[in-house]
């Protein structure tokens, strides 16, 4: 820690620290566009100007190191000057489109053009015009917003290792162009989501949220991500109940400035075509009757397969893992196989495909792995069980957007869990617990509805065996129950029934 | 809780109690209109509804979509008067505008719905109050009665002005 002077105040802050963020750390806002704390120094915008003594020249905050007993100045007058001189610059060519442009309401161009701003500007001559481009296959580029901060161009290069974006022609012709090798050859990685978020004005937008909604119709949880088992704190932006998209978290500087697009698109898969009402064979029924019929094949049933179980919470993996104790107790022979997918048998649980995204793409495996416990058998294992077992229960694995996207519903039938049971005649003594009304839920015997991720708090264990919860963003229908309570509304009736002690 | 008096009662003066200066100016009024009848014929109904009077400029009627001076949609589907409208009886959806429409719309987006429910409308005029581009204004008509209830859903085709012209501005 050093002692500097900040407008006549002292002030101890962290030397190891860029000079904006440990202004940060006490209180002082100094307005910027292209710095980023977790990209190298570039020094484009000059927004970031301050006043050091014994320096003649304004010098850009982001570049200056902290130095033990520095004097600076970071709101004089002249430093305000300079700003809205800044601003002026980088309003040249700014088409002012706010009430077009998606960004409006998280744009840091908007933000500084209110505070630190002027009101009008003095620039008489036509402002250029480039007609928005595709760059990726998620993402468009509007030349006009841009204010060349590079921030895309660097996170591409610095964070991705990819050299897909660059700064092309000279001088008022600078665009940001996508350079990828290749004829017409598009981005396509995981991170366009990303580069429309760092992104501080508009330019960067994504063609699958585009013109959707505006950013303050949104009300923000605090949450994780369902995507993988890296487990991703994020904020779900949530309207009329349902979540659009989840951004990076609150706290950034703790729970990391980056989320993937598969799990910032994702979310929306938990809204649509819902599983609201228990079902026979296809057709709507109350919950009583699904649990009578099943009662009924339960008395005579002597092996229970179970399946699934690692996109549940914890609290519902113990529910779960309870009421096949309670099986076994009663002389049923049960097995719980939590592996639905072939990179599980693979044993290929932690590895990464980048430098967020996991192979393991349900949420809690390590949690159902540690409680139904790896016995090790492979596929021909759990394809045997199937044609063996009276009933099998299968815990939300052939729901969106964990076996497919609603928009393209037929890759469930690739689905492995989903074609044993259809080759085997599975069906008629599946009872499948989904979120979702798709094929496969018409298709089972019996079918219950259940919570989806966004619709309940719950712990779940990440790869690192870390705890986190998540919490509650959508409103569910009233009375929809979660896997482990409907777990213990069925041990309830055969209770009840006295068909099992 | 101690009473706070704000208002005293206005206390007549001795000729007011009168009327008399009162009465005389009601009547001057009359006076003026018997004169203008009488002597000058000039009548002071219409003939309704085969005449109808204008309206003030601040009345508030039925909305109606405007065009710029180069016959462009002014709506840009910024979704504010949607925001705003307390009655929530507009519905937008915004679309992209496909490049061979570019000269229609000012900008890349456009509202490819805009309906209005007059059903709920409540005539705030807050809409227009908060259109950044001008583009809505209820200087239509009035509201009038219909005996089907779709026929209250003003549409994009209905509510959207035939030519364009200058921007309106506040409305006084």
């Amino acid at each position: 820690m050093v002692n500097i002077t900040v407008d006549g105040q002292e002030y101890s802050v962290d030397e190891k620290k860029n000079l904006i963020d440990a202004l940060k750390d006490v209180g002082i806002h100094v307005p910027t566009f292209c710095y980023h704390p977790k990209l190298k120094v570039a020094g484009l915008c000059r927004l970031c100007l301050i006043e050091i003594e014994g320096v003649p020249k304004l010098q850009a905050g982001c570049a200056t190191p902290v130095k033990e007993g520095m004097k600076i100045l970071v709101s004089s007058e002249k430093i305000i000057k300079a700003r809205e001189a800044m601003m002026e610059f980088q309003l040249i060519n700014h088409p002012l489109d706010c009430p077009v442009c998606d960004k409006a309401g998280e744009c840091k161009l908007q933000d500084y053009s209110f505070s630190t701003g002027q009101a009008s500007t003095r620039y008489k001559e036509a402002k250029r015009f480039i007609s928005q481009e595709v760059v990726g296959d998620n993402l468009l580029i509007n030349h006009n917003r841009c204010i060349l901060c590079l921030r895309c161009v660097r996170f591409s290069k610095e964070i991705l290792n990819e050299e897909s974006l660059e700064r092309t022609q000279r001088g008022n012709n600078t665009v940001i162009a996508c350079v990828k090798p290749g004829e017409n050859a598009l981005i396509s990685h995981n991170y366009q989501g990303a580069l429309s978020d760092i992104c501080p004005v508009g330019a960067l937008l994504n063609k699958n949220m585009l013109f959707k909604s505006r950013v303050w119709w949104y009300e923000k949880t605090q949450t994780i991500c369902h995507g993988c088992s890296t487990l991703c704190k994020v904020t779900a932006n949530v309207k009329n109940n349902e979540v659009y998209r989840y951004m990076p978290p609150e706290n950034k500087e703790k729970d990391g400035y980056f989320i993937c697009d598969k799990g910032r698109f994702s979310a929306p898969d938990f809204s649509k075509n819902r599983l609201y009402h228990f079902m026979i064979n296809g057709k709507k029924k109350k919950s009583t009757e699904t649990y009578a019929e099943l009662y009924e094949r339960f008395k005579k049933s002597g092996k229970v397969l179970i399946i699934g179980g690692t996109t549940e919470s914890n609290e519902d993996l113990q529910k779960i893992s309870e009421a096949v104790k309670l099986f076994e107790k009663n002389n049923k022979n049960t097995v719980w196989e939590f592996k639905t997918e072939d990179y599980m048998y693979k044993g290929d649980w932690n590895s990464q495909i980048d430098f967020l995204l996991t192979s393991d793409v349900r949420p809690n495996s390590k949690k159902a792995k540690e409680i139904a416990g790896d016995n090790g058998a492979d596929k021909n294992s759990l394809k045997k069980a199937v044609k063996d077992a009276d009933i099998i229960f299968v815990i939300n694995e052939l729901s969106a957007p964990f076996s497919y996207k609603t928009e393209d519903e037929s890759a469930l039938a690739e689905n492995m869990v989903f074609q044993f049971l259809e080759e085997n005649k599975g069906w008629d003594k599946t009872v499948l617990l989904t979120t979702h009304n798709n094929t496969a839920a018409k298709k089972a015997n019996i079918a219950w509805p259940i919570q989806s991720f966004v619709e309940k708090d719950g712990t779940y264990t990440d790869k690192t065996n870390t705890e986190k919860k998540s919490a509650k963003s959508v409103k569910p229908p009233e009375g929809l129950k979660n896997s482990g309570e409907l777990f213990e509304a069925f041990i309830e009736t055969l209770s009840q029934k006295e068909a099992i002690a | 809780m101690a009473t706070v008096k704000v208002h005293d009662k206005y206390k007549w003066k001795w000729y007011q109690k009168f009327y008399f200066i009162s009465i005389t100016s009601g009547m001057l009024v009359t006076l003026k209109y018997f004169l203008k009848c009488a002597i000058l014929r000039q009548q002071a109904t219409v003939q309704y509804p085969e005449e109808q009077r204008g309206y003030s400029s601040r009345f508030r009627g039925r909305h109606r979509l405007k065009r710029d001076e180069k016959g462009r949609e002014r709506c840009t589907a910024c979704f504010c008067c949607m925001w705003v409208c307390p009655a929530k009886c507009i519905h937008i959806e915004a679309a992209l505008v496909p490049p061979e429409k570019a000269n229609l719309y000012p900008e890349d987006k456009y509202a490819k719905v805009f309906n209005v429910d007059h059903l709920r409308c409540i005539f705030c005029g807050l809409c227009e109050e908060a259109c950044p581009k001008g583009a809505i204004y209820l200087d239509g008509d009035i509201p009038k009665p219909f005996d089907n209830r779709d026929d209250f859903l003003s549409t994009k085709d209905t509510m959207l002005d035939k030519e364009g012209g200058p921007i309106i501005g506040t409305r006084l």
